[in-house]
C-alpha cells in the first residue's frame, strides 16, 4: 500500500470513529441469544452481546439509546445511536425496552412517609415505591439524596440501589413537607 | 460471610451448601427467588418452583455483572456465550460475587469451599455498611470504648486528678457563695442589724476571699487541663499515625486518604477535647448536680420537688424542639453551601462565562441560589426565635413555682409547706439556677457521647488492627540475588474480583523483563505482589527460592528499587528527596546518581542547586524533572531488583532516550522488570511476559512473539496504527 492510500485509509477510519451514527431503525435486527443477551444484525454485520445505554437516562427513557459492543481487544466500539425507539417495530421496541428496564432498574418513589436523620451522615427514608414500601438507608445524603433538576429527586442507598421521583410536585402534601427539610 | 440465607419454599436449608435469595427475574419484575447450590449443581427457584438447573462445569466462569440499577449473576463459556442465571438488587451483590468466586475456585481446583471466609459488609445489628471496619463504630460497646479511652489518661493521672480536684473545689465554692449571701440577707439586711459591723465585714471578706480562691483554683485547673489535653492529643495522633504506616496496603486502601487524615487529626482531636473538657465536666457536673439536689431537698423537699418534677417532661419536649431547629439550620447550611459552590464555579470559570456570553444566565442562577439561601436562613431564624424563648421558659418553669410557693411560705400562707425567710428563698432560687446548668449540659450529653464514641471506635480500630501483611517470627533478612518466581498465583484486590489468575513464570537474575498487556490486565498488580504490598490470594511468589512471606519486609523493600509513572516527591529539598531511601549517602554518590538519571544538569541550573525546595508534591519542578529525581532516588538506593512501572511514560522522546541510557547502565547485572505503554521501549527486553484478561497469555522475546502472531503481535500492530494516525492527524494527544 503506497503512502497516500495508507493516509487516506487512516483518515477514513478516524472519520468513522468521530461521526455520530444515527441508526436506521428499519435496518436494525435485534435478537436474543440462548443466554437471553441481545445481539444485533445491522448492515450485514452481526454484533454479539451488544451494550445498550440510555444516553440521557433521567430525561428520556426511549430516545438517544447508544448501541455498542466490546471488540475482541475488549475495547468499546459504538455501532451508533437510536434517536427514538418509537421508530423500531413493535417487537423490537419491546425487546429493547425490556432489556433497558432491567439495566436501569430503578423504583419510582410515590410517597414519603418519614425521614430520620441519625446525625452521623446517614438518613433513613421510609418510602412507597413502584416496587413496594421500603426504608432505605442513605449515606452522605447531601450527595446521595438530592434534586437533579427543580423537580427530579434522585436517591442512592448504601447498597448502591437507585430510586427516583420524576416530579416531586406531584407527591402528596405530607410527602412534600417531609422532603422540604432535606432537599 | 453467611451464604446460606434462605431455602426455597418447601425445602430445607440443610439440603444445600449455599442458598441465597434474589429478587429480580424475567422482565426486571420483583420475584421471590432463591439460588441454591449443592455440592455440584446450581438450582434456580422462583416461588419454590425449580426453573433452571446447571452443573458447575456447564460454564467456564461465573461472574457478577453490575448494571446501572441492579446486578446479575452470569455463567460464561466465552465472551460471546453467556447466560444470565438470576438478577438482584445491589444489596445482594457482594454475597453473589463471593458465591461466584467460590464456584470459580471449585472449577480451577476441584475443591468446593463450604464456608465463606470474607467479612460481612454490613453490621448485623444496625444494617449500616461497615466500610472496612471490623466492628460497627455505631454499635461497638460504649462502655468498652470509653474505658479504653479513659485508660489513655493513665500516664497523666496525677495531673488529671489535680484538675478534677480543682474543679470540685471550684464547684464547692460556688455552693458556698449563696450561703454567705443568705446569712447576709437574713442576719444583717432584713433585721437592719448593723451593730455587728465585725460580722458583716467578715462575711464581705469571706465573699471576696471566695472569689480570689476561685480564681486561683481556676488558674491551676486550666493549666493542668491543658497539660493533660495537649499531651494526650499528641500521644493519640502519634500512635494513630505510626499504626497507619504499619498497616498493609489492602487495609489502607479500604479507607480513603481523607478518612485516614480525619482519624489522625479530627477524631483524635475530638477525643482529646472530650476527655479533658467533657470528661472532667462529666464528673464535676454530676457531682454538683448531686450536691445541689441534696442541699435543695434538705432545705425543703416539697419545694425542691416542685422545681424538679416538670423537668423530665420539659427535657423531652425541648429535645424534640432542638431536633427541629437543628434540621432547619442544616437546611440553611446546605443552601449556603450550594450558594458558595455556585459563586466559586462562576468566578473560577469567569473566562468561560465571558467567552460564552452567559453572564445573564449566571446572574439569574446566582440570584436564585442567593434567594434560596436567604429564605432558608430566615426560616431557620424564625423557627429558632419561636422555639427558643418557650423552651427556655419551660426549662426554668420550676423556678416560677418555687418563687410563687416560696413567697407564700414567707407570708406563712401555706402552713403545710412550713415557713421560710427571704434569705432562704434567695438561696433556694440561686441553687435551682445552679441545678439547671448541669441539666442543660446533660441534655446535650447523649449526643456528645454518641459522637465521641464513634470517633473513639474509629481511632481504636486503627490502633488495634492486626496488619494482614506482616512479618512473622520466622521472617529472615535475605541477601537477594534476584531470581523471582510466580507459582500458580491468584490475586484480587477485592476477593470476588480476581485480577491475576493462575500466573506462573520466572524472572532470572540479571535479566530484563517486560510485562505487557492491555490496561487493567494486572501488570502493576504483579509488581505490587513482588514488593509484597499485598499478599497473594492463592499460590506463592518466591525470591531466590524463598517465599516472600518469609522474607522480612524491610529487607525485601530495601533491595528493590521502584520508579513509578506518578512520582511522589515529598515536601523538602531536591537533596532530601534523592537521599530519601538512603539518608546516609555521601554527596558524591548523590551527584553520581543524579548524573546517571540526567537530572544533575537541571538541578545545577536551579538557583539553590541541590538545596532547592521542591514544594508540595514537587510542583515547582516539571513532570520530567520530578521523574528524573525519582530515578536518581532509585539509582542511589542501589537495588538488586529494579521495577520500572511506566517510568519514562511522562517524558518526551528525547529525555526518555537520555534517561534510558542511564537506566540501561543501572539495570546491568540486576533483575529488571519494566512495564511500558510504548512497546518499543521494551523490545530489547530479554523476555516479555504477556498478560491477557488476568492470565499469562505468552512469553518470549520480541522477535519470537512477533513471529507467533498472538496477543503481543496484535498489541504491537494496534500501537503502530495509532502512532501512524497520530502522525497523520498531527495530534500527539490523539489516542485511538
Amino acid at each position: 500500500m503506497d503512502n497516500t492510500a495508507e493516509k487516506k485509509e487512516i483518515m477514513d477510519e478516524r472519520f468513522e470513529i468521530d461521526r455520530l451514527e444515527i441508526l436506521d431503525c428499519s435496518k436494525l435486527k435485534f435478537y436474543k441469544d440462548e443466554g437471553n443477551f441481545i445481539s444485533l444484525e445491522y448492515n450485514g454485520e452481526t454484533y454479539f452481546n451488544v451494550r445498550l445505554t440510555r444516553l440521557i437516562p433521567f430525561y428520556s427513557k426511549t430516545t438517544y439509546i447508544s448501541v455498542a459492543y466490546d471488540n475482541k481487544d475488549n475495547e468499546f466500539k459504538e455501532i451508533g445511536v437510536i434517536k427514538d425507539m418509537n421508530e423500531l417495530s413493535e417487537d423490537q421496541y419491546k425487546m429493547i425496552d425490556e432489556y433497558l428496564e432491567y439495566k436501569y432498574y430503578m423504583p419510582e418513589i410515590t410517597k414519603v412517609y418519614s425521614i430520620k436523620d441519625n446525625n452521623r451522615g446517614f438518613i433513613f427514608v421510609d418510602i412507597q415505591t413502584t416496587s413496594g414500601r421500603k426504608t432505605i438507608c442513605i449515606r452522605d445524603w447531601y450527595s446521595n439524596f438530592r434534586m437533579l433538576s427543580e423537580k427530579l429527586l434522585y436517591a442512592v442507598d448504601v447498597d448502591g440501589n437507585k430510586y427516583f421521583c420524576p416530579d416531586i410536585d406531584k407527591l402528596d402534601k405530607k410527602s412534600l413537607s417531609i422532603l422540604e427539610i432535606f432537599v | 460471610m453467611n451464604l446460606l440465607l434462605s431455602a426455597p419454599k418447601g425445602h430445607e436449608l440443610s439440603e444445600y451448601v449455599y442458598s441465597l435469595p434474589f429478587n429480580l427475574y424475567g422482565k426486571a419484575k420483583k420475584v421471590d427467588g432463591t439460588l441454591s447450590v449443592t455440592k455440584n449443581e446450581i438450582i434456580v427457584y422462583i416461588d419454590g418452583e425449580e426453573i433452571d438447573r446447571f452443573g458447575f462445569s456447564d460454564y467456564e466462569e461465573y461472574a457478577c455483572e453490575q448494571l446501572v440499577g441492579c446486578s446479575m449473576m452470569v455463567g460464561r463459556v466465552d465472551d460471546r456465550s453467556q447466560k444470565c442465571i438470576c438478577a438482584f438488587t445491589q444489596d445482594s451483590f457482594i454475597a453473589f460475587a463471593e458465591l461466584c468466586k467460590i464456584i470459580n475456585h471449585f472449577l480451577t481446583t476441584g475443591h468446593l469451599v463450604e464456608e465463606s471466609t470474607i467479612d460481612e459488609p454490613k453490621c448485623p445489628k444496625c444494617g449500616l455498611p461497615l466500610d472496612g471496619y471490623t466492628e460497627c463504630p455505631y454499635c461497638a460497646s460504649k462502655v468498652k470504648t470509653f474505658s479504653k479511652l479513659f485508660g489513655r489518661l493513665k500516664p497523666y493521672k496525677g495531673v488529671f486528678a489535680i484538675a478534677i480536684l480543682c474543679t470540685v473545689l471550684g464547684e464547692l465554692l460556688n455552693v458556698l457563695s449563696p450561703q454567705i449571701n443568705r446569712i447576709l440577707i437574713d442576719d444583717y439586711v432584713i433585721p437592719q442589724n448593723m451593730s455587728h459591723w465585725l460580722g458583716f465585714g467578715l462575711l464581705c471578706a469571706a465573699m471576696f476571699g471566695v472569689i480570689i480562691i476561685n480564681t486561683a483554683i481556676n488558674w491551676v485547673n486550666m493549666k493542668c487541663s491543658y497539660y493533660v489535653s495537649l499531651n494526650l492529643g499528641q500521644d493519640l495522633r502519634q500512635d494513630v499515625f505510626n499504626k497507619t504506616l504499619e498497616l498493609s496496603m489492602s487495609s489502607i486502601s479500604k479507607k480513603t486518604a481523607g478518612d485516614l487524615i480525619n482519624r489522625v487529626s479530627n477524631d483524635a482531636n475530638k477525643l482529646q477535647s472530650f476527655l479533658t473538657d467533657n470528661g472532667k465536666n462529666a464528673i464535676v457536673r454530676i457531682f454538683s448536680l448531686i450536691i445541689v439536689a441534696v442541699m435543695l431537698f434538705t432545705m425543703n423537699w416539697k419545694l425542691a420537688l416542685l422545681a424538679i418534677v416538670p423537668i423530665p417532661l420539659v427535657v423531652l419536649v425541648i429535645k424534640r424542639a432542638y431536633n427541629v431547629i437543628h434540621m432547619y439550620y442544616g437546611r440553611s447550611w446546605r443552601f449556603s453551601n450550594a450558594h458558595s459552590k455556585l459563586l466559586h464555579d462562576a468566578l473560577d470559570g469567569i473566562r468561560v462565562v465571558k467567552t460564552c456570553g452567559t453572564e445573564e444566565a449566571e446572574i439569574e442562577k446566582y440570584r436564585r441560589a442567593s434567594e434560596n439561601w436567604a429564605k432558608a436562613a430566615s426560616k431557620a431564624e424564625i423557627v429558632w426565635n419561636l422555639i427558643w424563648p418557650f423552651s427556655d421558659f419551660f426549662m426554668t418553669i420550676g423556678n416560677y413555682f418555687v418563687l410563687y410557693f416560696g413567697s407564700l411560705m414567707i407570708l406563712e400562707r401555706i402552713p403545710s409547706f412550713g415557713g421560710m425567710t427571704l434569705g432562704e428563698l434567695t438561696l433556694f432560687t440561686t441553687y435551682i439556677g445552679m441545678l439547671y446548668n448541669p441539666l442543660r449540659w446533660l441534655m446535650q450529653l447523649p449526643r456528645q457521647l454518641a459522637d465521641v464514641s464513634v470517633s473513639a471506635s474509629k481511632v481504636f480500630e486503627i490502633l488495634e488492627e492486626n496488619t494482614d501483611v506482616r512479618d512473622d517470627a520466622q521472617s529472615v533478612d535475605l541477601d537477594i540475588k534476584g531470581n523471582i518466581k510466580f507459582n500458580d498465583v491468584f490475586f484480587g484486590y477485592k476477593v470476588y474480583n480476581p485480577v491475576l489468575k493462575d500466573i506462573s513464570c520466572d524472572f532470572e537474575q540479571g535479566k530484563m523483563y517486560g510485562i505487557v498487556g492491555h490496561s487493567g490486565v494486572g501488570k502493576s498488580t504483579m509488581i505490587n505482589l513482588i514488593l509484597r504490598l499485598y499478599d497473594v490470594t492463592q499460590g506463592s511468589v518466591t525470591i531466590d527460592g524463598v517465599d516472600i512471606r518469609k522474607i522480612s519486609q524491610k529487607s525485601l523493600r530495601s533491595q528493590v528499587g521502584v520508579v513509578l509513572q506518578e512520582t511522589y516527591l515529598f515536601e523538602g529539598t531536591v537533596l532530601e528527596n534523592i537521599t530519601y531511601a538512603k539518608p546516609d549517602a555521601t554527596f558524591e554518590e548523590v551527584i553520581q546518581a543524579a548524573k546517571i538519571a540526567h537530572c544533575h544538569e537541571f538541578i545545577t541550573k536551579l538557583p539553590d542547586g541541590y538545596n532547592t525546595r521542591v514544594g508540595n508534591k514537587g510542583y515547582t519542578l516539571s513532570g520530567g524533572e520530578r521523574q528524573r529525581v525519582a530515578i536518581a532516588r532509585a539509582i542511589l538506593h542501589n537495588p538488586k531488583i529494579i521495577i520500572l512501572d511506566e517510568a519514562t511514560a511522562s517524558l518526551d522522546t528525547e529525555t526518555e532516550r537520555q534517561i534510558q541510557e542511564g537506566l540501561n547502565e543501572l539495570c546491568k547485572g540486576r533483575t529488571t522488570i519494566a512495564i511500558a505503554h510504548r512497546l518499543s521501549t521494551l523490545s530489547h527486553a530479554d523476555r516479555l511476559i504477556v498478560l491477557d484478561k488476568g492470565r499469562l497469555a505468552e512469553t518470549g522475546t520480541h522477535e519470537e512473539l512477533m513471529k507467533k502472531k498472538g496477543v503481543y503481535y496484535e498489541l504491537v500492530m494496534a500501537q503502530r496504527k495509532t502512532t501512524k494516525m497520530r502522525e497523520v492527524t498531527g495530534n500527539p494527544n490523539y489516542v485511538h
